[in-house]
């Protein structure tokens, strides 16, 4: 609960502050939503199989930001850049979908 | 003997691992820690730490998404650089454009005051010539048709069937010659006998200059015998289906119309025929016009509506 709480009040102070993103930062930034994309929709599935845990999910949504955001710099210094941010939004994307897929599951049972 | 069986699919533990096991394995262990009893208690640090990290996420994720939606600066950077960059060729070429007409203007007077003292005949021929050939201004009564681009519907994009092309200018133009027009003018740019009306991408050009909407042309003539004569011809009957396109058509009578000159006419190719004897008629190589004819402005239009390929028949 707290930390729908938590999520809930850090959107409107984000949408309420409007902060802007250092230049450097932009290039990562796609990739980051995604990643946060990625981790709402496991905790989403969590609730509804009954296994939800508060601090798992601050963790992965943290660490998959985090380390979404990392890979995509590994690969810009490397001179991969676009290569990674495509590896990495093909691996989240499949997770989106199969996560989807077993919420429509739980929510319509088919 | 073959070993023990491999399963078919061994070779793609990878995608498998990415698309069996989509929940994070910790909310698993959590739950099994819970069920154990040996999940850590919640102290009211760790409740404090989770909420700010939950601010901190939400915060992070809401602003990246509203900044994606955002052109970055450097792209409104380049955008307003090249922007700058069109407005300054544009005026300089404008400012050539300018210069060209008063250069032609002062070749056009040294060449008439040359004319008038040697040769009076050729002259008057050079100035009877310049009238279709589009050099010099000319005013007279005419036909004014102005055609606006359908506006978008609800505010809606812009919709590219309701804009006015490059081929109605031409249908239009065409049959004002055909209707007797003896001098056209669209935008203000005149047109003479080598000016091409065509497009480039979502622009109508003039011969080399780029028209925006509303598009005026202008045509000098006797008005009603133009309005009748245009009604009767198929351009008449296109001006007539563009509503439908929701293009807007006003056509208007006007006692007076003052149409620039198009200034001097360049021939890089064109040869006089027996340029050596007959000298006197020196426009005859770019208009190709029935000299000697006494109505040189109707001779003009009956070449200008044959000539042109998707021209209209003179009535």
């Amino acid at each position: 609960m707290i930390a729908v709480i938590g999520l809930v009040l850090g959107v409107v102070a984000g949408l309420v502050i409007e902060p802007t993103v250092p230049a450097n930062l932009q290039a990562y930034l796609p990739i980051a939503v995604v990643a946060a994309l990625d981790a709402l929709f496991g905790g989403l599935r969590a609730y509804l199989d009954g296994i939800f845990d508060e601090r798992v999910f601050l963790t992965s949504f943290l660490s998959n930001v985090v380390v979404a955001a990392l890979i995509v710099f590994l690969g810009d210094q490397l001179g991969v850049g676009s290569q990674m941010t495509t590896a990495v939004i093909v691996v989240l994307g499949i997770r989106i979908f199969s996560n989807a897929a077993s919420i429509r599951r739980h929510l319509f049972k088919a | 003997m073959p070993g023990p069986a491999r399963a078919a699919d061994e070779s793609m533990t990878l995608i498998n691992e990415v698309y069996r096991r989509p929940l994070d394995p910790g909310y698993q262990e959590a739950a099994a820690r819970r069920a154990a009893g040996t999940a850590p208690r919640r102290t009211v640090r760790g409740t404090v730490a989770l909420l700010v990290l939950a601010v901190v996420l939400g915060a992070f994720a809401t602003t990246s998404a509203v900044a994606l939606r955002r052109p970055t600066p450097a792209v409104l950077e380049a955008r307003t650089l090249l922007e700058t960059e069109i407005r300054e060729r544009t005026a300089h070429a404008d400012e050539l454009r300018r210069a060209n007409g008063e250069l032609s203007a002062q070749i056009a007077q040294l060449q008439g005051q040359a004319a008038s003292t040697d040769d009076p005949e050729l002259f008057a021929q050079l100035q009877k010539d310049a009238v279709p050939s589009g050099v010099v201004p000319v005013s007279g009564p005419g036909l004014r048709i102005v055609l606006t681009d359908g506006a978008p519907v609800n505010g809606g994009e812009e919709d590219a069937s309701s804009l006015v092309l490059d081929h109605d200018l031409q249908t239009l133009v065409n049959g004002l010659w055909a209707a007797g027009a003896e001098a056209v003018a669209v935008n203000g740019e005149r047109v003479t006998t080598t000016t091409a009306i065509r497009s480039a991408g979502a622009a109508i050009l003039v011969d080399s200059t780029a028209l925006s909407g509303p598009y005026t042309v202008e045509a000098i003539g006797d008005a009603a015998t133009m309005q009748t004569g245009l009604a009767r011809l198929p351009a008449g009957q296109a001006l007539a289906a563009l509503s439908q396109y929701r293009i807007d058509v006003r056509v208007s009578a006007q006692k007076t119309l003052e149409l620039a000159g198009r200034g001097q006419l360049m021939l890089r190719s064109a040869q006089v025929l027996g340029a050596g004897e007959d000298v006197t008629h020196p426009a005859d190589a770019g208009e190709a016009t029935a000299s000697g004819t006494q109505s040189l402005g109707m001779a003009w239009s009956d070449v200008a509506g044959s000539g042109r390929p998707d021209g209209e028949e003179t009535p």
